[in-house]
């Protein structure tokens, strides 16, 4: 069944990769991208077929999968700030600081909607993720680094309409200010809600919030 | 067996966790959680897997009562002696490039008789178990290379278009994180809450990873292999199970394996 399977693969694929390997000795990157993505499409399951969905690649991503050192374009980082922008959402209540409390408890909350033993981990809604990354409230041992420190969010910036408006949006979408950053695009991606972004702009920048907090 | 397991785990969990907690009170600048690992390098739960790995290569099983003696992991038929320093590799029986537990299946199917399906099913045990088959049997293979650099060659065109389709998928970002690998794994001294995270894009990072899975994993009490480690990245990921042995495993592999290439094997590794 292997060698079914990869001859079936090359058949199918593999005129380019051999045209390409007569002419010069290793493949050429639209090859490469045809090949792995042909992985990418037969190696994975899921519970239900929508959720394979999740492997494909929306334009931004495509965009900011560059390998190694290879840098965006100026038009590049335009097309995916210009996608980024045309995603916001805002919450229908169009309240965009909502409940630091409920902001604490998503920032710290890192599970939600993983696929592990042909079943789909189900909640009410999703973690926020924060933790993973950023340092949050001081004296908080457990938070990572891969992101900035938040410690002090508000205190820095202060709570004004346009600093929660910013900050919702850098939530909603970090790719419309640091186009194909490590930040996930936690709601254009329906990762998170509206409402759930907006409880976590109030706990960044909510005076009373403990990220604030000395 | 199972006893000693247990009460040496017990003993690890607690003796990193103080390690740990000595080690950061102390202000240590540097990573702390090494200290713990350091610790247990010389008393590693994961050495009991190895003997039961061999057992498991030489006894005779399956359907078809043969042992693994004729299994060629690429440097003849039985010869393990430094066959995992070579993987993955290209293997012209089955046309395809494969790695160590992709290989151990082929020759399970081949020379055992047993079932593809129930094998995969099974390769990836339950944490707390006593581990499977596939565990102890990739453990005690890798075992065979211990002290010997890593040696992955690229000179056949499908070991060369894996690792390239390697390549492209470590920087391939998808699914509602926008993760790729090199979003965790790009820069050095990061962590995942107060997880460190391996710096894959340094030969000193990668080298780390290629020489020592398969590992105990202290917080699981069973060994792992690095096709467990893959599919538990894309689980964090929120992407769909990755197939065992698939070939997007097996590209992953081929391009870690081959830039960790001089590194010098030394299993079983310990994690957290």
């Amino acid at each position: 069944m292997p060698m079914k399977k990869t001859w079936l693969k090359w058949a199918v694929l593999g005129t380019p990769a051999l045209i390409a390997a007569g002419c010069t000795t290793y493949p050429d990157q639209a090859t490469t991208r045809q090949v792995a993505e042909t992985m990418v499409s037969e190696d994975f399951s899921a519970p239900m077929p929508a959720l394979l969905k999740r492997l494909v690649q929306d334009r931004s991503q495509q965009i900011c999968s560059k390998i190694g050192d290879a840098k965006l374009t100026q038009e590049e980082a335009a097309e995916v700030v210009k996608l980024a922008r045309a995603s916001i959402q805002y919450p229908e209540s169009g309240k965009l600081v909502g409940d630091w409390k409920a902001g604490d408890e998503l920032a710290h909350d890192g599970a939600g909607d993983r696929i592990q033993f042909g079943s789909l981990e189900k909640r009410k809604g999703n973690g926020g993720l924060c933790q993973n990354c950023h340092a949050l409230a001081p004296g908080e041992i457990n938070v990572g680094n891969v992101g900035p420190s938040l410690t002090g969010y508000g205190m820095q910036r202060g709570s004004s309409e346009a600093v929660a408006k910013l900050t919702y949006e850098r939530i909603f979408n970090a790719w419309g200010f640091a186009p194909c950053s490590n930040m996930p695009r936690l709601g254009a991606n329906r990762h998170l809600t509206p409402e759930q972004v907006s409880h976590l702009v109030a706990y960044l920048i909510d005076p009373q919030s403990p990220i604030n907090m000395k | 067996m199972h006893t000693t397991r247990g009460w040496l785990a017990a003993v690890a969990t607690v003796g990193c966790a103080l390690t740990w907690g000595a080690a950061l009170s102390q202000g240590r600048p540097d990573d702390p959680l090494a200290v713990g690992r350091q610790m247990l390098a010389d008393d590693n739960p994961g050495e009991l897997w190895i003997e039961r790995g061999k057992t498991l290569f030489y006894q005779k099983r399956g359907p078809r009562n043969a042992s693994l003696n004729e299994c060629d992991f690429g440097a003849g038929p039985g010869r393990l002696e430094g066959a995992a320093t070579g993987l993955p590799r290209y293997f012209p029986d089955t046309d395809r490039v494969q790695d160590l537990e992709s290989r151990l299946l082929t020759c399970m199917v081949e020379l055992q008789g047993f079932k593809r399906e129930e094998l995969v099913k099974t390769a990836i045990s339950p944490a707390g178990s006593n581990g499977s088959d596939a565990e102890a049997l990739a453990l005690y293979i890798t075992s065979r290379s211990n002290g010997m650099k890593m040696n992955v060659s690229l000179s056949h065109r499908k070991e060369h278009d894996m690792y390239k389709s390697g390549e492209y998928l470590f920087y391939r970002r998808s699914g509602q994180t926008d993760f790729a690998c090199v979003q965790c794994h790009g820069e050095a001294n990061k962590r995942i809450r107060l997880q460190d995270l391996v710096h894959m894009t340094s030969k000193k990072g990668v080298q780390e990873v290629v020489s020592t899975w398969p590992a105990y994993r202290g917080s699981h009490f069973v060994v792992r292999t690095m096709q467990w480690r893959l599919s538990d990245c894309f689980w964090q990921m929120r992407l769909p199970e990755l197939k065992y042995a698939s070939d997007t495993s097996i590209a992953l592999t081929t391009y870690l394996h081959y830039q960790g290439n001089g590194a010098v094997i030394k299993v079983p590794g310990f994690k957290r």
